[in-house]
């Protein structure tokens, strides 16, 4: 970094060859991931493993020796991802965490957006005070907030709900927060303008709060959509029945279904490279943007 | 155009009188406002401030959820603070937030520094490290379970066979769990400090550094009078939020360590403060202890927070 000097460039290499052996440490594991999955049993089970794929093979997914309408049982290894868990199932899975993130992630921040805007610009006595317990309330570990939220939806009557996956993670305050900074810095001449053109404040943050509020959603977006993704702690407490899983859930019990059999490895890989797929994609096309989100959240100097 | 004139004048009159507080214009002023911040402060309170003062009632009580709550006074917490299981969990959490937190930001910088420049090479090795900010999660935890694994198709055993070394069971001797639990979040958590340190990097100005080599600086004198201090952000907000989320670790732990009858793997070699709580409140049902330790964990998370703020301070006025 230390720029606007010569440097040797073999010494240059020398220092950075660590950090290209972190690269494929940091690869490594993606790597394994994506070709066990393609694997047959035979090469999964190859001691000592082996980093090629000799006879590359989609059994972990859909294993042709299976024939349709036999009864499928986890036992079983001659069952791909697919027929071990019927397509309908894995696809109602699927459908389960991408619904939960998409829902949560848009109502999460028009929420907290409506939230900040109101409580930033229009003075009302007792705001101060709602801002004090929100940020107050970033102080408090999530897990404080685990059992009675447990019990309440346990007394709703909502284990095993999509309400219970989407209602109680919809008030963030780390977004309120967020976005305070931003409005804060909005001029106020924008809005005194639009209130003498008649609009009321929900046309204001509709039509003028939210635009300008972009990037900061953008970063947002990246932050609660990943985190909502991977949601793995909440699902595991209001939820065990098979028509809510959500993936991380799924997976973790795959993952147990390997400590007992390591002959469901290629399945269990099936199914990882099904979940990081879409994120690694989502990832490539847009890496500067999530590099950028993800710096917005932190105090710059 | 009388008409209009005559709307103007009675809205300066209006303006110039003292505002009438009746209930009626408080509610035409209020009601859209107060309708948009509704539903967050509905669900704030629900979720967020109900739960917080009820886990605080919880923590004082025996409940099983499902007879009702009894009163017990402080007992919970004597009996967690007498619990040598709690402080296994507690000793093993400090060292792994101590060490992910530090090695994490070490070679985060190590790698800002090294590859932090616009060069199609350097952008292709920062997306690289960054991979598992993104696409990491319980998936790639599952593979990595998969490659600790003792039996002789463990990756990491083969990889450590090429150098004379012998197959290790990583998750199953007690003295390599945490050291397991730190590598595996170092390995996940050193691109998002690499890219926090690059954009500060970013905004250190060349002329500094310029103006120092002048003078005579070497580079190590250069990294430690400029670079270091003005870094100094990043690294508090690294080291606040490392040390705040690295106590908070739950999903880890209970992958790579947690079956049916024990969260902590063997001899709570894995057991860290919130597997302990989840263990007591889901497996156990006892919700008050389980409050307690919740409110234990604020406790310690606040004053490590409050600590550091103080440091840090302290490091500023000195400079």
């Amino acid at each position: 970094m230390m720029v606007g000097e010569k440097r040797n460039p073999w010494l240059d290499q020398l220092i950075r060859f660590p950090f290209y052996l972190l690269a494929l440490f940091v690869l490594l594991p993606y790597y394994w991931m994506a070709t066990a999955a393609f694997k047959p049993l035979s090469e999964i089970q190859a001691r000592p493993p082996s980093f090629l794929i000799k006879e590359p093979s989609f059994h972990n997914f859909f294993d042709p020796r299976w024939k349709f309408g036999e009864v499928s049982t986890l036992q079983d290894v001659t069952q791909g991802l697919f027929q071990r868990y019927e397509v309908g199932y894995l696809g109602q899975i699927f459908a389960n965490s991408l619904g939960i993130t998409i829902f949560v992630t848009l109502f999460s921040l028009l929420l907290a957006s409506a939230a900040a805007y109101v409580l930033v610009k229009h003075k009302f006595w007792g705001a101060n005070f709602i801002f004090g317990l929100i940020i107050a309330s970033m102080m408090v570990p999530w897990e404080v907030t685990i059992i009675p939220n447990f019990l309440t939806i346990r007394d709703l009557g909502w284990i095993n709900s999509y309400q219970a996956l989407l209602i109680p993670g919809l008030a963030k305050a780390f977004t309120v927060f967020f976005f305070r900074q931003v409005i804060m810095n909005m001029p106020n001449d924008l809005f005194e303008a639009a209130k003498i053109d008649g609009a009321n404040e929900f046309r204001i943050w509709w039509q003028i709060v939210l635009p300008l509020l972009r990037p900061a959603l953008a970063a947002m977006v990246i932050f609660v959509s990943l985190a909502e993704w991977n949601n793995f702690m909440w699902p595991l407490i209001v939820v065990n029945d098979a028509s809510h899983m959500t993936l991380p859930l799924q997976l973790s019990q795959l993952a147990g279904d390997l400590s007992k059999d390591p002959r469901s490895a290629g399945v269990v890989m099936a199914a990882t490279l099904l979940v990081s797929l879409p994120a690694l994609v989502i990832f490539m096309l847009f890496q500067k943007d999530f590099i950028n989100g993800l710096t917005a959240g932190s105090v710059k100097g | 155009m009388k008409n209009d004139l005559g709307t103007q004048a009675q809205l300066t009159l209006e303006v110039s009188k003292p505002r009438r507080r009746s209930l009626n214009t408080l509610l035409q002023h209020h009601s859209v406002p107060m309708l948009m911040l509704l539903p967050f402060m509905l669900l704030f309170v629900v979720f967020m401030v109900y739960p917080v003062l009820k886990s605080l009632y919880l923590s004082f009580t025996d409940y099983n959820a499902v007879r009702d709550p009894t009163f017990i006074g402080i007992q919970n917490y004597r009996e967690i603070l007498a619990d040598p299981r709690f402080y296994k969990a507690l000793q093993n959490t400090t060292i792994y937030t101590f060490a992910s937190v530090i090695l994490t930001n070490i070679i985060g910088l190590g790698l800002a520094m090294a590859f932090g420049s616009q060069r199609v090479l350097d952008q292709i090795l920062r997306g690289i490290f960054f991979l598992p900010a993104v696409a990491g999660g319980i998936a790639i935890a599952t593979v990595w379970k998969w490659i600790l694994s003792s039996e002789d198709y463990g990756l990491l055993n083969t990889i450590i066979g090429w150098f004379g070394v012998e197959s290790i069971s990583w998750l199953g001797t007690p003295k390599f769990a945490v050291p397991v639990l730190i590598m595996y979040t170092v390995w996940n958590g050193l691109g998002y400090s690499m890219i926090l340190f690059v954009s500060n990097l970013r905004s250190i100005g060349n002329e500094l550094y310029e103006a120092a080599a002048i003078d005579g600086a070497s580079p190590m004198q250069r990294f430690v009078a400029i670079t270091v201090p003005l870094l100094r952000p990043t690294f508090i907000y690294t080291t606040v939020t490392g040390i705040i989320g690295a106590f908070q670790v739950f999903s880890e732990p209970y992958i790579f360590f947690a079956d049916v009858h024990n969260v902590g793997g063997i001899l709570d070699s894995g057991l860290t403060v919130v597997t302990y709580l989840f263990e007591k409140g889901f497996y156990r049902f006892q919700m008050g202890e389980a409050s307690a330790v919740a409110w234990i964990l604020f406790a310690i998370c606040f004053v490590l927070t409050l600590i550091n703020l103080r440091v840090q301070r302290a490091n500023e006025s000195v400079q």
